[in-house]
């Protein structure tokens, strides 16, 4: 299995308690393509994540990738398809080191069996190695040669975040899940996540669903966004569609039309109609 | 077949010491959320300073009671005030702090002005009240432990419902933040649940006291406290009515099992038996409830936060640290021609125990899965060279027995896909106990349904005998021979352990660990990681209980004690919880130190409480991190000594963030 893969949600339904979190949602996400999901706090986004990459199970309805229930995946297993995601917590592992949180996305893909890696055995040597080259190329090109040996719980958040990215890029990923990839980092640096989003997208060839908070992120980066209200698909479309789209605009944007303005400034065409100034 | 009123009320008796001591563990687990290993122990230095006011000073019964509750309050307060500053640690480091605490408080019990002239007096009791159920006599000590124990659960509920106290208690444990910053001296009242479950112990202590038949001091006994966990745990660790009901409903489980067996050499196993299973599905019925909500906490796991585990250094330094360690293996290597044949079988000891500390470095330090029972572990491999030292090779017995022990260990390790941290601890102590009083114990056993005798115990449970094999033609049977032979296991152990840490196994570990989500989302199988885990530790365990039982060449039920095992962990968290070296150190400090100044329980449990409290408290990196400091420095001495102290190095730590760098620097 080669190249994007394209992911289907079907009607998905999840339920925690007697809450919908996820009520009949349907999308598709085309190969190759950027799609941002938007939506205020608690309105499903991360679940619909968590579904895909099966860590919570559905009630009903199916996440498909390239045609195929994942119903029956567990999230490693899922990891080995190529899905691939991110967490907005970003917590990595705290006591492992860079080069080791780096290694063990390496171990994921070309396991050894614990015989041969006692005994040193000839292959189980060179793999080792060959994964250490991986890792060693990951490491100069995204400029984490210093934080090498760091542990990452010694890095800030934006560093870890990098370190995430780099792990993604050895993941070799066909369908990527970004969840919230810019929380907890300055705008400054948010700023510069838009062009390095985009070079991932065009090293690892990987469909792409973003959760993001940071509407101008999205509108720039995506080719097509979908808003979520409690739990329901409200909207989707192309940026300009869904900026003009009444509803999308009650669900998200309305309420906060002047983070939109802070740090993208709308032309007036671009404002909503009714919403617009005297 | 119906039970006679007698035996159930003897039960209910036997029960409520497991119901008082269950109540003091919720108490303070849900002040504290700390899992109170000392819990016994603190009423037990009460009961001992009771007798001596009572019998040595000549004291009046009630003056006497109410110092001896005095003293255990203050040990209950003084505890809390020592472990305050752990109470932001994981939960599973507060435990085994509680473990060294237990200890030290066994120490007071020996200080001259608390222990009495005599141990073995007849315990006193104030009254004289005795009544008969059909034809069973009930003392004086059984009619006051009727009256007293509900009275004191009674006036502990009233309190803890009615006061503000109790409510504060309550907020503290659901959340201690929140609880604070409306006003709630945190604090205090962790300190006020502390001092009542002191006195809730003395009081235990009391009660429990004039029914035994050993000697005071063991009075509540691992075994019991182990009982009352399984109480408190039935009680959801929440709830004192329901955990002193089901302390008086495992008492009269137990009085009732005992009296259901005719045949009294393996029914006490096959109480033990039940009794085990009884905790296993406690535990995992429970599971649920004691892991949600705000007690996500208990289930993290062993995290010291050190930075032990594969540092990186450079060339001068991986060089001081390697000559180091060479030379203290040459040293270690040329003992035996020059020490005795006493200190020949002490070095044996030191590396057979720093083999199994292996095991639970490989298990706790990087799996974090805190296991109390890695002496039943032992006890598989033990067993193993009692059956097959005779006929097998022992080149082919110690993988055979890594094998089999790190088989038993997955099983053991199910568990631990449901319960995890503090629970974990709970069911391995378990297991522990039920390896020595149900498996070893009962030589042969009939296979339900297949009739058929299996022999799977100890031989001779009391005393198992065994001749030292030879090895490749050589013979062992001389301590010299038998030093040289643990030294070689221990280095190849080493070697090995070392290989799973730098080649990706302690890795996902570790990863697994820290963080489960990501470590699946990255595609790390959890499961398989966690009992990958388990069965590596069972390995090095099994091995190391062949190496044991040819050590010994005599052993018995005893020496699987599961006080063996909680000294194990002692070892590997004063040594150093996630470093190879910790291991070696925590066995050579915790064997070594004893066997200088005479091998007593005494200098056992001051060299392991008082290290364990020590090195939690101040040094979590263990001694371990007290020899990196050292070959820090012997690196520094070996750079001025070249004259290559050039200037100062570059600055890692504090550097801008590299998120603009990806940009400049080509993707692959």
């Amino acid at each position: 299995m080669k190249g994007p893969a394209r992911l289907e949600v079907q009607d998905l339904v999840v339920s925690f308690g007697g809450l919908r979190a996820v009520d009949t949602v349907s999308m598709t996400v085309d190969p190759g393509e950027i799609v941002g999901l938007i939506g205020s706090n608690g309105s499903g986004k991360t679940t619909l994540l968590d579904v895909v990459s099966g860590l919570v199970p559905a009630l009903s309805g199916a996440a498909l990738v390239d045609g195929e229930d994942l119903a029956d995946y567990l999230p490693e297993e899922r990891a080995a398809i190529g899905v691939v995601r991110s967490f907005q917590e970003c917590r990595l592992f705290p006591e492992l080191s860079v080069e080791d949180t780096l290694l063990l996305t390496e171990d994921a893909r070309k396991t050894t069996d614990v015989l041969s890696a006692t005994m040193q055995l000839p292959w189980a040597r060179r793999v080792e190695k060959a994964k250490r080259r991986a890792v060693d190329g990951v490491i100069a090109s995204f400029g984490l040669e210093r934080f090498r040996y760091h542990q990452t719980r010694q890095l800030s958040t934006g560093t870890r975040r990098v370190v995430d990215l780099a792990s993604i890029v050895l993941a070799h990923p066909r369908l990527l899940l970004l969840d919230e990839p810019t929380a907890g980092i300055a705008q400054r640096e948010a700023e510069a996540f838009v062009p390095l989003l985009r070079r991932l997208q065009e090293v690892t060839g990987a469909t792409i669903l973003i959760v993001e908070h940071d509407v101008p992120l999205v509108f720039d980066l995506c080719s097509t966004v979908v808003v979520m209200q409690t739990g329901r698909l409200v909207a989707s479309g192309p940026p300009e569609v869904v900026k003009r789209d009444q509803r999308a605009l009650d669900a998200y944007l309305g309420a906060s039309e002047e983070a939109l303005r802070a740090s993208g400034p709308l032309s007036d065409q671009d404002q909503a109609p009714g919403r617009a100034g005297p | 077949m119906s039970v006679p009123p007698s035996i159930l009320l003897e039960g209910a008796i036997l029960g409520l010491n497991y119901g008082l001591l269950a109540v003091g563990l919720v108490l303070i687990y849900r002040t504290s959320r700390v899992l109170n290993f000392a819990q016994g122990q603190l009423g037990v230095v009460a009961a001992v300073f009771f007798v001596k006011c009572y019998y040595d000073f000549g004291l009046d019964y009630w003056f006497a009671l109410f110092l001896a509750l005095g003293l255990a309050a203050a040990a209950g307060a003084l505890s809390e005030l020592l472990l305050r500053r752990l109470f932001g640690r994981p939960r599973v480091t507060v435990m085994v702090a509680t473990i060294g605490l237990s200890q030290v408080l066994f120490l007071f019990t020996v200080l001259p002005f608390i222990r009495p002239k005599q141990l073995f007096r007849a315990f006193p009791v104030p009254i004289h009240w005795t009544f008969q159920v059909g034809s069973f006599l009930f003392p004086p000590a059984d009619v006051l432990s009727l009256i007293v124990a509900p009275v004191v659960v009674v006036a502990l509920a009233a309190f803890i419902g009615l006061s503000r106290w109790g409510l504060a208690m309550r907020a503290t444990a659901d959340n201690a933040e929140s609880a604070r910053l409306s006003g709630v001296w945190v604090r205090r009242t962790s300190t006020v649940a502390w001092t009542i479950a002191g006195v809730l112990s003395a009081v235990t202590a009391v009660l429990a006291s004039p029914g035994q038949t050993g000697v005071l001091t063991q009075v509540l006994s691992p075994g019991l406290l182990l009982l009352a966990l399984l109480a408190a745990i039935l009680g959801a660790m929440v709830s004192l009515p329901v955990a002193f009901a089901a302390g008086i409903g495992v008492g009269v489980v137990q009085e009732v099992l005992l009296w259901n067996i005719t045949n009294p050499s393996s029914g006490s196993a096959t109480v033990e038996l039940i009794l085990f299973a009884l905790l296993q599905l406690a535990l995992l019925v429970r599971a649920t409830s004691l892991q949600k909500g705000s007690r996500t906490f208990e289930r993290s796991s062993w995290a010291m936060g050190t930075a032990s585990f594969r540092l990186h250094v450079d060339g001068l330094r991986k060089k001081v640290g390697n000559s180091g360690v060479g030379a203290a293996f040459g040293i270690a290597a040329l003992l035996p021609f020059v020490i005795g044949v006493g200190h020949s079988y002490l070095m044996s000891q030191v590396c057979i125990y720093a083999v199994i500390a292996l095991s639970l470095t490989v298990l706790t330090g990087w799996a974090g899965q805190v296991s109390l029972g890695q002496f039943g572990l032992v006890a598989v491999g033990t067993d193993l060279a009692a059956h097959l030292g005779a006929s097998v090779p022992l080149p082919l017995l110690l993988p055979a027995a890594g094998i089999a022990t790190a088989l038993v260990s997955v099983v053991v390790g199910l568990t631990a896909l449901r319960i995890r941290g503090l629970y974990l601890a709970v069911s391995t102590l378990g297991f522990a106990f039920f390896m020595q009083t149900s498996v070893l114990a009962t030589p042969c056993w009939t296979v339900p349904l297949l009739h058929r005798q299996v022999c799977t115990g100890l031989p001779n449970p009391q005393s198992t005998l065994i001749s030292r094999p030879s090895l490749f033609g050589l013979s062992l049977s001389s301590e010299q021979a038998f030093a040289w032979f643990s030294l070689g296991v221990l280095v190849l152990s080493v070697l090995m352990v070392r290989t799973w840490r730098d080649c990706g196994i302690a890795r996902r570990f570790i990863a697994v660990r820290d963080n489960e989500v990501a470590a699946a989302a990255t595609g790390i199988h959890v499961v398989r990681t966690k009992l990958l885990a388990f069965a590596l530790s069972g390995f090095v365990a099994g091995y190391a209980g062949v190496c044991l039982a040819f050590w010994l060449e005599r052993f018995s039920t005893d020496t699987f004690d599961p006080t063996v095992s909680i000294l194990v962990v002692s070892m590997v968290v004063i040594g150093g919880i996630d470093s190879i070296s910790g291991a070696l150190l925590g066995a050579l400090y915790l064997v070594g130190i004893p066997a200088i100044f005479g091998t007593t329980t005494t200098t056992e449990f001051l060299t392991s409480g008082v290290g364990l409290l020590a090195f939690i408290l101040y040094l979590p990196g263990g001694m371990a991190e007290l020899m990196h400091r050292l070959g820090d420095l012997a690196t520094g001495v070996t750079k001025a000594a070249r004259g290559r102290w050039g200037g100062p190095e570059a600055d890692e730590g504090c550097g801008e963030d590299p998120v603009a760098v990806p940009l400049t620097g080509a993707l692959p």
